[in-house]
């Protein structure tokens, strides 16, 4: 069945999206959990979710709204856990009950109350979304994110064995976390049409992490996460299809399914059980 | 000879702190010299070697290093310091090799947008040769032991071929062969290619040369400075 829905444009375009959106969000993953930017991840994907229901109320695009909150975020939260007297754990979740309470303060109000499709396709995600310029800009996005990521691999290579130690070396590190958070608020952004705002952040998070389970190379890991990020939205995407059922929660669904049977199957933890 | 580093009236507070961690601290370092900071817990001695590299603002006064303040010029600065940091421990699932952590030592150096070349390469391996860690290149990091991994980050620190040298409780993790070893190296580092290096140690016994310059901190501040000789009878005032 799955097979004569992806002869229908909407469903191509939704493939391309997931490819991207597995793919963006599998390589920055690597980078959000080895800075420890976990929290960081979180609070940005709630707050596109705020933003993007405040577009949904307003009747503007979401997509911007979301970007707008995203923007504003990555600048508050980036310096703040540089220099917070505050641990930046406290303010993401602060940030977190924040704008989880905005986004469900914006969709009451907006003008088509209940979960009309587009305040559903903001909270779960939505196949029919994805416009031709979304994948435009998940493809540039993309480009320009693994061609810095590949000019600047030494210091982030360094960076995510331990930031300080890399400043002990005399690497700069700000300008290369404050990218790497700039690049989650826009990744986030462009993928919350497809995944939703809920559950955007297990895909940031869950294909790293089952990459980590598996290799000892940072290279492998590098390429391995976006290709576990891209089967998890590929199988979500055709879960959904199948079933009729939020492509967002199969995504996630998918994505910790894989992580769990990374963590069972993981060597690394074999080796350690032997010891 | 022109001071290498230089601290004058310097205090740090941890931000969230009140009460400096070091305070009024007044430090002149000659090119090759090599002094020991000894003390009791919290006396400060991890927050000077912080200060002295920058990676702990000074909230007061001055520090100079290569006659360059930290303040605005600390990552040229760190790139010809080697800071090995006290108990750094890594997780066993940690996805790094040991000649990577090694290699990662150059990075400053090699500076942004160049890649490592094969010299880079040799200059580790060659760090890790004087370490005695040469057979464990390609080993996972968060596979060796506590004092393996301690000579890993102090062939990283070694690797980047540094003119000062600040080693955080160097010995702690080593046993007496290695400690002899590294101590013998530090010696050797001095003497063919001068570096200078500040070595924090709680344990008197580490102190080899006897005519080692030794200053004792206790409660943020530098109570006795000497040889290590009058050093020994100071410490059984300070450390009865």
């Amino acid at each position: 069945m799955a097979v004569t829905w992806l002869s229908y444009a909407i469903f191509q375009r939704a493939l391309i999206g997931c490819v991207m959106t597995g793919l963006l969000t599998g390589l920055l993953g690597v980078f959000v959990v080895r800075m420890r930017l976990t929290a960081i991840g979180y609070s940005m994907a709630h707050s596109a979710f705020a933003g993007a229901a405040l577009g949904v109320a307003l009747g503007a695009d979401p997509l911007i709204t979301a970007m707008m909150f995203s923007a504003f975020t990555a600048s508050f939260i980036g310096p703040a856990a540089d220099k917070a007297r505050i641990p930046v754990d406290t303010i993401t979740s602060i940030a977190f009950s924040l704008n989880m309470a905005l986004a469900f303060i914006f969709l009451t109000l907006s003008p088509q109350v209940g979960l009309s499709s587009e305040v559903a396709g903001v909270i779960w995600g939505s196949i029919i979304a994805l416009t031709s310029e979304d994948l435009a800009f998940l493809t540039l996005i993309f480009l320009i994110a693994s061609l810095l990521i590949y000019l600047f691999w030494k210091e982030f290579f360094a960076i995510m064995f331990d930031r300080r130690m890399a400043e002990a070396d005399g690497i700069n590190t700000r300008p290369f976390v404050y990218f790497i958070v700039f690049m989650v608020g826009l990744v986030v952004a462009f993928s919350l049409k497809l995944v939703g705002g809920i559950l955007l952040y297990a895909l940031l998070f869950n294909p790293a992490s089952s990459a980590l389970q598996f290799l000892h190379d940072m290279k492998k890991i590098i390429i391995l996460s976006p290709v576990i990020g891209v089967i998890s939205c590929i199988s979500g995407f055709l879960l959904s299809l199948t079933f009729d059922v939020p492509v967002g929660a199969c995504i996630a669904l998918v994505s910790t399914i894989i992580f769990a049977i990374s963590v069972a199957l993981s060597p690394k933890r074999r080796k350690e059980v032997r010891k | 000879m022109a001071p290498i580093i230089e601290l004058k009236d310097v205090s740090t507070v941890y931000e969230g702190e009140r009460r400096p961690a070091i305070r009024d601290i007044n430090l002149t370092l000659e090119e090759g010299e090599v002094i020991y900071v000894v003390g009791p817990n919290a006396a400060g001695k991890t927050t000077l070697l912080e200060t002295i590299c920058g990676l702990l603002p000074a909230s007061m006064g001055r520090v100079l290093v290569f006659n360059l303040d930290v303040r605005k010029f600390g990552g040229r600065i760190r790139r010809e310091i080697g800071y090995v940091p006290q108990d750094f421990m890594v997780d066993p699932g940690e996805p790094y090799t040991a000649l990577d952590v090694v290699l990662m030592g150059r990075f400053g150096k090699i500076g942004i947008l160049n890649k490592l070349s094969g010299e880079d390469k040799m200059k580790a391996l060659e760090a890790m040769k004087l370490l005695g860690i040469e057979d464990l290149t390609n080993k996972p990091i968060g596979k060796l032991s506590g004092g393996q991994q301690q000579k890993v980050m102090i062939a990283r620190a070694i690797s980047k071929e540094p003119k000062i040298l600040l080693l955080d409780e160097p010995f702690s993790s080593l046993d007496p062969e290695s400690r002899e070893r590294v101590s013998e190296m530090i010696s050797w580092l001095n003497r063919e290619r001068g570096i200078t290096a500040v070595i924090v140690t709680h344990d008197l016994r580490q102190i080899h040369n006897q005519h080692s310059r030794v200053i004792v901190m206790s409660g943020g501040r530098i109570v006795a400075e000497g040889d290590f000789k009058s050093i020994l009878e100071s410490a059984k005032i300070f450390f009865p």
